[in-house]
C-alpha cells in the first residue's frame, strides 16, 4: 500500500504565519521549511504556544499561510479556494484530535461513516469500509455504541477509524494521547505505528510526551515558531 | 449531505427546548389557520351564493337588495321573459323576493343584531344552491310561517324550530330549518312573499327578482334589455357579480386585519425558532469545526442547520394543523355590508392547512438562516478551538 515514488508528500516552503489582532501582529511561524516523504511518521514537539498546531493545520489544509507555500499530495494549498480545500481534505487527510471530536449523537458506525458520505461510494461499499476500519482499531463489536458509552481510549480508536475510513494519504494527529491515561495512550500509539508500518500512511503527530515521540520515525522540535531540531529516531529493528 | 438523523437526534438531545419551541410554533400556526379558516369561510359564504346561470334584477343604483324596490307590475312582467329555465314541475325559475331586516336577540347573550328576513316564492328554493329542509317542513304560504337557516336558528332567539317571532306585530311561527350549501341564504330567515309584505303593510312590494337563464346568449340579451329599458330603471347582474361586490366590501377589512395579525404572530414565532437555533449553534462550535475539517463545505453545514430549524417548525406546523381538527364545523358570525348578520363555517380545507404549513416553512427557513450563517462564520481552526 505504501507509495512507490519518492516525491515528498508534504512540502512546506518559506512559510510565515501571522495572526493580527487590531494593530498587533503575532508571528507564530517564521520562515518555515519542511518536507515529509511518503511513509514518514513524524512527531512534532515543542512548548505550548510554539506553533505546533498552527503548522499542523497548515499542512492539513485547515488554514492558509500568510506567506510561502504548502504543497501536500501535489496540491498548492495556499492557492486553493476554501470550498476546494474542503473537498481536498475529505480525500487526502485523516484527522485525529486530542478531544476525539466524535459527533455525540452519532454511533461509532455512523461517526466513521460520516466522512465516507462525502465520497461517491454506495451505501453497501461504505458499510464495508466502516466495518474494516472499526475492525482495524479493534472495535468491530462496538459499532452501535454512542461515544458516551465508550471509554476515552475507545473513543479515540473510533476517531482513528474515522480518520482511515476514506483511506487518506496523510494522517494528522494533534496530541492524540493528550487526554488519555498511559495504558490507553499506549494502545493508540501502537495503532498509529500500525497505520504507518502496515498501511503505509504518512503521519504527522503533535505531542508533548517524549515517549510518544520516540515511537515515531522522525522528531521535529519547534520553539517560538522556528524548527530547532529535526532528527531520525534510532530504533532497534524489531523485524527484518 | 450531512444526514438528517444528525439534526433530529441533536434536537431530541435538547428535547425540552425543542418541545417548547414546537409548541410555540404550533400555537402560532394554529392561530393563523383559525384566522385563514375564518376568511376562507366568509369567502365561501359569498362564493357559494352565486350561480353563473342566475341573474338578480334590482333597481338601478342599488348596491344591495334591501335598498332596491321594483314596481309590482314590472316584476310581474319578468315572470314571463324568454329563456327562463323551468323546474322539474315545469314551473319557471323566477322568484320575486322582498327583503327586510329585523332586530333579533342573540341566544345566550345580551346583544342584538340585524337579521335578514326574506319574503320568498316557491322558485326561491331551487334558485339557491343545495337548498334543503333538514328539520321540520317547508312553510305553507298564507298562514304566517317561517323557515330559518340552521345556523341562524342556533344563533338567534325566535329563529329556532317551533319558536314564534313578531314581525311588525304579526306573529310568525318557525316550522322548518334549512341549509343552502353555505351560501348567503344561510344567514337568513325566510317567509312567504305575500305574508311578509302583508305584515309590513306594503302588500305586493318586491325588492328583487331572481331568475335562471341557462343559455348564455339569451342571458346576455336579457341583461341588455333590462338595462336598456328607460322606463324600468332596473339593473340585472349575474349573481356572481352581485355577491362578489358584497363580499369585497364586507370582508376586505377583516382580511387585512387577519393577515396583519398572522404576520406579527409569525414574526414572533420566527424569533422563537431563531433563538433555539442560536443556542444550538453556540453549543456545537467544535462539532461544526469537526464537520468542516472532515470536508463538509460551508454550504453543506449551512443547509444542515437550516434543515434542523425546518424540522422544528414543520413539526410545530403539523401540531398546529392537528389542533384544528376538533374545531371542524365551527361556525361564526360577522357583520355584512348591510349590517346584517352573515354566518359562515370555519373552513380548514387543504388550502388553509397549506397556508399554515407555508407559514411554518417560512418560520423555519428565515428563523434558521441567521443562526446557520453564524454557524459557518468562523474559520475552521477557530471553530475547532471552541470548548
Ligand atoms: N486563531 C488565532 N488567532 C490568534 N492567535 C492564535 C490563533 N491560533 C493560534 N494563535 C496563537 O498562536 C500561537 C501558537 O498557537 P498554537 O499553534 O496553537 O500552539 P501550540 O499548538 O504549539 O500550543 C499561540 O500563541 C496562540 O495563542
Ligand atoms: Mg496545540
Amino acid at each position: 500500500m505504501s507509495e512507490a515514488n519518492n516525491d515528498p508528500v508534504v512540502v512546506v516552503k518559506d512559510v510565515c504565519k501571522e495572526y493580527r489582532k487590531n494593530d498587533n501582529v503575532l508571528t507564530v511561524l517564521h520562515n518555515m521549511n519542511l518536507e515529509l516523504s511518503a511513509g514518514d511518521y513524524v512527531s512534532l514537539m515543542g512548548p505550548s504556544g510554539s506553533g505546533k498546531s498552527t503548522l499542523l493545520n497548515l499542512i492539513a489544509g485547515l488554514d492558509k499561510p500568510t506567506s510561502g507555500s504548502v504543497f501536500v499530495c501535489g496540491q498548492d494549498l495556499a492557492k486553493t479556494s476554501q470550498s476546494a480545500l474542503a473537498k481536498w481534505r475529505s480525500r487526502h487527510v485523516g484527522f485525529i484530535f486530542q478531544m476525539y471530536n466524535l459527533i455525540p449523537v452519532l454511533t461509532a458506525y455512523e461517526n466513521v461513516e460520516l466522512p465516507l458520505t462525502l465520497t461517491p461510494l454506495k451505501k453497501s461499499q461504505r458499510a464495508q469500509q466502516v466495518k474494516t476500519a472499526l475492525e482495524i482499531v479493534g472495535l468491530g463489536d462496538r459499532m452501535d455504541h454512542y461515544p458516551r458509552q465508550l471509554s476515552g481510549g475507545q473513543e479515540q480508536r473510533v476517531s482513528i477509524a474515522r480518520a482511515i475510513a476514506t483511506d487518506p494519504t496523510l494522517i494528522v494527529a494533534d496530541e492524540p494521547t493528550g487526554d488519555l491515561d498511559a495504558k490507553s495512550g499506549n494502545e493508540i500509539l501502537e495503532l498509529m505505528e500500525r497505520l504507518n508500518s502496515e498501511f503505509g500512511k504518512t503521519i504527522i503527530m503533535v505531542t508533548h510526551d517524549p515517549r510518544a515521540a520516540a515511537r515515531a520515525k522522525r522528531n521535529l522540535n519547534l520553539l517560538d515558531g522556528r524548527l530547532v531540531s529535526d532528527s531520525e529516531v534510532q530504533k532497534a529493528e524489531h523485524s527484518t | 449531505m450531512i444526514p438528517i438523523k444528525y439534526n433530529i437526534r441533536s434536537l431530541s438531545v435538547r428535547w425540552v427546548t425543542t418541545l417548547l419551541t414546537i409548541i410555540a410554533i404550533a400555537i402560532v400556526v394554529f392561530a393563523s389557520i383559525l384566522t385563514f379558516g375564518m376568511i376562507e369561510g366568509i369567502d365561501n359564504a359569498f362564493k357559494s351564493s352565486g350561480d353563473a346561470d342566475d341573474l338578480i334584477v334590482m333597481r338601478n343604483g342599488s348596491s344591495d337588495e334591501m335598498s332596491s324596490t321594483i314596481a309590482p307590475e314590472v316584476a310581474r312582467d319578468l315572470l314571463t321573459v324568454e329563456g327562463v329555465a323551468t323546474d322539474s314541475d315545469g314551473e319557471p325559475l323566477v322568484a320575486r323576493e322582498f327583503v327586510t331586516i329585523m332586530i333579533s336577540s342573540r341566544r345566550g347573550k345580551d346583544a342584538t343584531a340585524n337579521v335578514i328576513v326574506r319574503g320568498t316564492e316557491k322558485a326561491s328554493r331551487t334558485l339557491r344552491p343545495a337548498f334543503k329542509i333538514i328539520e321540520g317542513r317547508d312553510l305553507e304560504p298564507g298562514v304566517n310561517e317561517l323557515i330559518a337557516s340552521k345556523k341562524m336558528a342556533e344563533r338567534f332567539e325566535g329563529a329556532g324550530l317551533g319558536e314564534v317571532t313578531e314581525i311588525n306585530n304579526v306573529d310568525f311561527k318557525v316550522v322548518g330549518l334549512f341549509e343552502a350549501g353555505g351560501s348567503a341564504a344561510e344567514s337568513e330567515v325566510w317567509a312567504d312573499l305575500r305574508d311578509l309584505t302583508a305584515a309590513q303593510r306594503i302588500e305586493g312590494a318586491v325588492s328583487v327578482v331572481n331568475l335562471r337563464v341557462p343559455d348564455e346568449e339569451k342571458r346576455l340579451a336579457l341583461i341588455d334589455r333590462i338595462k336598456g329599458d328607460e322606463q324600468f330603471k332596473l339593473d340585472a347582474l349575474p349573481e356572481e357579480t352581485y355577491f362578489g361586490n358584497l363580499q369585497s366590501s364586507s370582508s376586505t377589512a377583516l382580511k387585512v386585519i387577519a393577515y396583519i395579525i398572522a404576520f406579527f404572530l409569525t414574526i414572533g414565532a420566527m424569533f422563537a425558532a431563531s433563538n433555539t437555533m442560536y443556542a444550538a449553534v453556540a453549543s456545537r462550535g467544535r462539532e461544526i469545526g469537526t464537520l468542516r475539517a472532515l470536508g463538509f463545505s460551508r454550504r453543506t453545514v449551512l443547509i444542515s442547520f437550516v434543515c434542523e430549524s425546518l424540522v422544528i417548525c414543520l413539526l410545530g406546523g403539523l401540531l398546529g394543523c392537528l389542533m384544528t381538527v376538533p374545531l371542524n364545523g365551527l361556525t361564526g358570525g360577522t357583520q355584512g355590508s348591510t349590517f346584517s348578520e352573515v354566518t359562515f363555517s370555519f373552513s380548514f380545507g387543504p388550502k388553509v392547512l397549506a397556508q399554515g404549513m407555508i407559514l411554518a416553512l417560512a418560520m423555519g427557513l428565515i428563523g434558521g438562516l441567521f443562526p446557520a450563517l453564524r454557524a459557518i462564520r468562523l474559520q475552521v481552526v477557530n471553530a475547532l478551538r471552541q470548548r
